[in-house]
């Protein structure tokens, strides 16, 4: 079975061929077509041969173009196999004198884009060598033992076709049989062309989807674009300009950082300074939490000092399960069942433990998610949180005396100078920093002990209430 | 035998597909014609049959396992052949269809192409059909009925192609072909076209004054050879 080339129909670059092809339709016309005369071969006539200048003149009168517009037309259509030199058949250009051409048979135009096969192009070597008896010009030669290589295993059928096409040939009669085989040595001519004449077939890459097609879902795609409410660009770049004076400051690029750039003077102090869990943080990274409330989420620090005042306000599962839907979003994702439920048991279920207080609709949302848990299962509750927090504890945390006392706290590192560490009594000790696996265990080695020890309002407001009703019980008895 | 029966119907089919692609060649040219149509028709009407009278033999014998090896090997070839020869009919009636429509007959502003091929092809088809002569009997409307059917016959021949791969499993590569390169030159097949030729080929026309200038340079050999013995006696 052949193969058949999915993508290879579509070559809108060769869009002129079915122009040309009208043109030659019209040379046609015995009135209004190109004059013919009969071509003499010794003793036989054939008919249908013209001069190259005749068919200038008909290009020149029926398009009203110039002589030099109509040779350059006429050369094309000779290159692309529309029209044959009959008298120097390798010399594909259009002579306005009077050696002649002729019409090759639709069959063998370039229109119709039918790919000349290899075992095609193999039957006809074939059979030029049996007419020439084995005498077949140099790339002629090379490029049989090439296909024999290449499809060795039809030569077999190559062989039988092309005997058989040879015999058939031979019950035309002399003229006709001329006639073909000098149509088919100008196909072969224009479709393999030997070396040193110019392949004009070849036009680039083919294309996969036909340009000339309605494509009906890329229209509704980009109507529906259309529809789309944009933002102005006049405010999206107020956004960006704003953000980036807000943060130059805090650009260890654009400003400099305190003290010094470690890969300058090989001082790690601005990294023990900024460590995610310092004790004392720097004064640039509090203040940056009061720009805005995600800046004080996304820091480490900032979580656990805002951890701090909300378990003061007795909101503290907030922040809780903030980081728990986060651990879920981002975390082992095989262990989502698992993470799901715990957390359902821990702060969504009625009298958990730390039970989160969102609206009935939302719970309702999540609740039905959890049957089917995921990595997004957790979001609208998660929302709901984080802008609760946002709007009510973030005002509240930048006025409370935590912050404040933080803002006091923080330190101001001093620049220091590029010290000169060529010396190498000067040279200080580099240790490396503990691995991040081992930093990673203490870290959750820490999280599970806060964890067990949180005590919520509610767990204690249980307790008290039990410890109440069990009071009640008690003096009737 | 069985091998015997299928290579003889392998070549008959063979023949058919090459007097069919002879005849496609001409579609549109000014050779075409109603009877060229209609020849077109009744050629590919006897491809079809032999395509399926051939392939049903092959299925059956490849389809056996108790085949020996080389017996096998054998089958295979003569599928790749058949294959070979189902595939360039299926192109042909494809580009039959698009030229017979873009050329149709009956349009009188739409001439035909001015090929310079002017005679007809009955010979071919005669030889296609294994027939004397052919007799040419179509009624007025021919080729538009006839491009229907075309239509439908090509969805046939492209079904036949795909049942026939579904059924038989012949991995190409493990085709060896028995004939080399260049065997086409060791029949007589090209013995008898010295006079076709002598008409085709530029150097044609040189021959014979080649050997009439080989003639005269012997004759004036043998006079100088002459002359030399007759001096060399004098003196």
């Amino acid at each position: 079975m052949t193969i058949r080339h999915q993508g290879q129909q579509y070559r809108p670059r060769m869009a002129f061929l079915q122009k040309i092809e009208a043109l030659v339709k019209d040379m046609q016309s015995p009135e209004t077509g190109v004059r013919m005369q009969n071509q003499k071969i010794l003793v036989t006539s054939i008919p249908h041969a013209m001069t190259g200048s005749d068919v200038l003149q008909w290009l020149v009168q029926r398009l009203w173009i110039s002589s030099l517009e109509a040779q350059n037309l006429g050369n094309f259509i000779v290159k692309y196999g529309y029209i044959y030199p009959l008298q120097d058949p390798k010399n594909l250009t259009l002579k306005p004198d009077g050696s002649l051409y002729r019409f090759q048979t639709p069959y063998f135009w370039p229109t119709q884009q039918w790919p000349a096969e290899d075992t095609d192009y193999a039957i006809y070597l074939t059979k030029r060598n049996i007419k020439k008896k084995g005498v077949l010009e140099e790339h002629e030669k090379e490029n049989y033992d090439f296909l024999n290589k290449k499809i060795n295993y039809k030569w077999d059928f190559v062989i039988m076709q092309a005997k058989e096409q040879y015999r058939t040939g031979k019950e035309r009669n002399k003229a006709d049989r001329y006639a073909l085989d000098c149509q088919e040595k100008a196909y072969w001519l224009v479709h393999r062309s030997p070396p040193g004449m110019n392949n004009v077939l070849d036009y680039g890459l083919d294309r996969v989807t036909n340009p000339n097609e309605v494509q009906v879902n890329q229209i509704m795609y980009y109507q529906q674009a259309l529809m789309r409410s944009t933002v102005k660009s006049s405010v999206s770049l107020g956004g960006i300009v704003k953000y980036s004076e807000q943060f130059s400051s805090n650009d260890a690029i654009m400003s400099g950082c305190l003290p010094s750039n470690p890969w300058i003077t090989d001082d790690t102090q601005f990294w023990d300074l900024n460590a995610k869990l310092v004790e004392v943080p720097t004064k640039m990274r509090v203040e940056r939490w009061a720009i805005n409330f995600s800046e004080l989420i996304r820091d480490p620090k900032g979580r656990q000092s805002f951890q701090y005042f909300l378990k003061k306000e007795f909101s503290g599962e907030n922040l809780g399960f903030w980081e728990a839907c986060e651990d879920l979003k981002y975390g082992d994702q095989s262990k989502v069942k698992e993470k799901a439920e715990e957390i359902y048991k821990l702060f969504l279920a009625p009298g958990a433990r730390r039970w989160i207080n969102i609206d009935g609709k939302t719970m309702d949302i999540t609740v039905k998610g959890l049957r089917h848990p995921h990595r997004y299962v957790l979001d609208a509750a998660q929302t709901h949180i984080y802008m609760l927090m946002k709007k009510d504890s973030y005002a509240r945390y930048l006025k409370s005396p935590i912050y404040k006392e933080m803002l006091a706290k923080a330190i101001e590192p001093q620049e220091t100078t590029k010290r000169s560490s060529s010396l190498p009594f000067m040279r200080r000790h580099l240790r490396s920093s503990p691995s991040p696996v081992i930093l990673r265990q203490l870290e959750e080695e820490a999280k599970a002990r806060e964890a067990a020890n949180t005590v919520d309002i509610t767990q204690v407001m249980s307790k008290l209430d039990r410890r109440s009703q069990l009071k009640r019980e008690l003096p009737p008895k | 035998m069985a091998r015997e029966e299928c290579k003889a119907l392998l070549d008959a089919l063979n023949k058919v597909t090459a007097c069919y692609h002879h005849l496609v060649l001409t579609i549109g040219g000014s050779a075409d014609s109603q009877n060229l149509r209609e020849e077109l028709q009744r050629t590919r009407q006897k491809a079809q049959e032999l395509a399926a009278a051939t392939g049903a033999p092959l299925t059956t014998a490849l389809r056996d396992k108790g085949l020996r090896a080389e017996e096998r090997a054998e089958f295979e070839r003569l599928w790749v052949a058949f294959s070979g020869c189902l595939d360039l009919l299926e192109a042909d009636m494809r580009r039959a269809l698009a030229l017979g429509a873009a050329f149709p007959l009956r349009a009188p502003r739409r001439p035909l192409v001015r090929t310079g091929v002017a005679g007809g092809a009955a010979g071919v088809a005669a030889r296609a059909l294994s027939a004397r002569a052919l007799r040419h009997e179509a009624e007025r409307h021919f080729d538009a009925d006839d491009l229907r059917e075309l239509e439908r016959d090509i969805l046939q021949v492209g079904t036949m192609i795909y049942d026939l791969e579904m059924k038989v499993n012949v991995p190409r590569w493990t085709v060896q072909a028995r004939q080399a390169a260049g065997a086409e030159l060791l029949t007589g097949a090209g013995a008898s076209s010295a006079g076709l030729v002598s008409v085709e080929e530029r150097t044609g026309p040189c021959d014979p004054s080649k050997a009439l200038a080989a003639t005269v340079f012997g004759a004036v050999l043998l006079a100088a050879v002459a002359l030399a013995v007759c001096v060399a006696k004098l003196s």
